[in-house]
């Protein structure tokens, strides 16, 4: 069962060309690639996080002679997706959409009035923008851990640091924030 | 400490939403894309055919030629065959 053989072992077959050990890391790999391409472009941007997954697999394919297993298979992939990224976001400069007040007239009431909602949708929009201007790791590593709901010891694997260092990424990129909200006139409660 | 609490609790519920997932058909995708791509017979059959026509195209017009020149000529064409072959692989694989 190639399921259960690890990805030493199948990086070995896929250089002699078997398709099947590359499906495998394929299907070991998608969606983590998935989400940090996403955690990366941001949130509006999932077709296009499927795009540079699906690339960043592709050129994992035709590197995949060049590994030398110096480091683990995983955290090769993720850097070889994390450019991808990152260069992809550079040339399309990513952002995220207008959203405009007719939009937010239309989101559904909810027991609270419409003042607070507009106000929630104000700071929401704040954090979005405050997240944008973040290190591209800090940006990554809040909407992996706060959205996507991954682990730290996930993140860190596909950061490539230590779990510390995640922990550092996480309060560094709480406490930016704070101070870039307060100066739009905004508090974290 | 209470601001850091305050700024997990407001990115929580400011980056709530739905977590996307990739389509069904991702993995066969990427696999189609990585599959080598071969001609088909009737397509080999075309490309050994259009080889032959220019080499015997080729030959009777540089019948006149001197020696070093078609060797020249040769030599040139075929390192830039061999480059636009390597290239057009690239691009199919980086699409």
């Amino acid at each position: 069962m190639l399921a259960d053989r690890p990805d030493a072992w199948l990086v070995e077959r896929c250089r002699d060309g078997d398709e099947d050990a590359f499906a495998e890391l394929v299907r070991r790999y998608r969606t983590p690639v998935f989400r940090l391409a996403v955690s990366i472009l941001g949130q509006e941007f999932a077709p296009e996080a499927e795009d540079v997954a699906q690339d960043a697999l592709l050129r994992v394919h035709q590197a995949i002679r060049s590994f030398r297993g110096e480091a683990a298979f995983g955290s090769w992939v993720y850097r070889i997706a994390f450019n991808h990224a990152v260069n992809v976001k550079a040339r399309s400069r990513y952002r995220a959409p207008h959203v405009g007040d007719e939009v937010l007239a239309s989101t559904p009431a909810s027991a609270r009035g419409p003042h607070d909602r507009f106000e929630d949708e104000r700071r929401r929009r704040a954090v979005h923008a405050c997240i944008g201007e973040l290190p591209e790791v800090y940006q990554a590593a809040l909407r992996l851990h706060y959205w996507l709901d991954t682990s730290v010891s996930e993140i860190a694997l596909m950061l490539d640091a230590p779990e510390n260092t995640v922990k550092s990424y996480l309060h560094r990129a709480r406490r930016l924030l704070h101070v870039m909200l307060k100066e739009r006139g905004f508090d974290a409660r | 400490m209470p601001d850091d609490d305050a700024m997990d609790r407001l990115l929580r519920m400011a980056l709530a939403a739905e977590i996307p997932e990739l389509s069904p058909g991702f993995d066969a995708r990427v696999l189609r894309r990585v599959r080598p791509r071969r001609l088909t017979p009737r397509g080999q059959a075309v490309l050994a055919l259009y080889a032959l026509v220019a080499a015997a195209a080729s030959v009777w017009l540089m019948r006149d030629l001197p020696v070093a020149f078609i060797a020249a000529a040769v030599t040139a064409c075929a390192g830039v065959a061999a480059a636009t072959s390597a290239y057009g692989r690239r691009l199919v694989i980086d699409g």
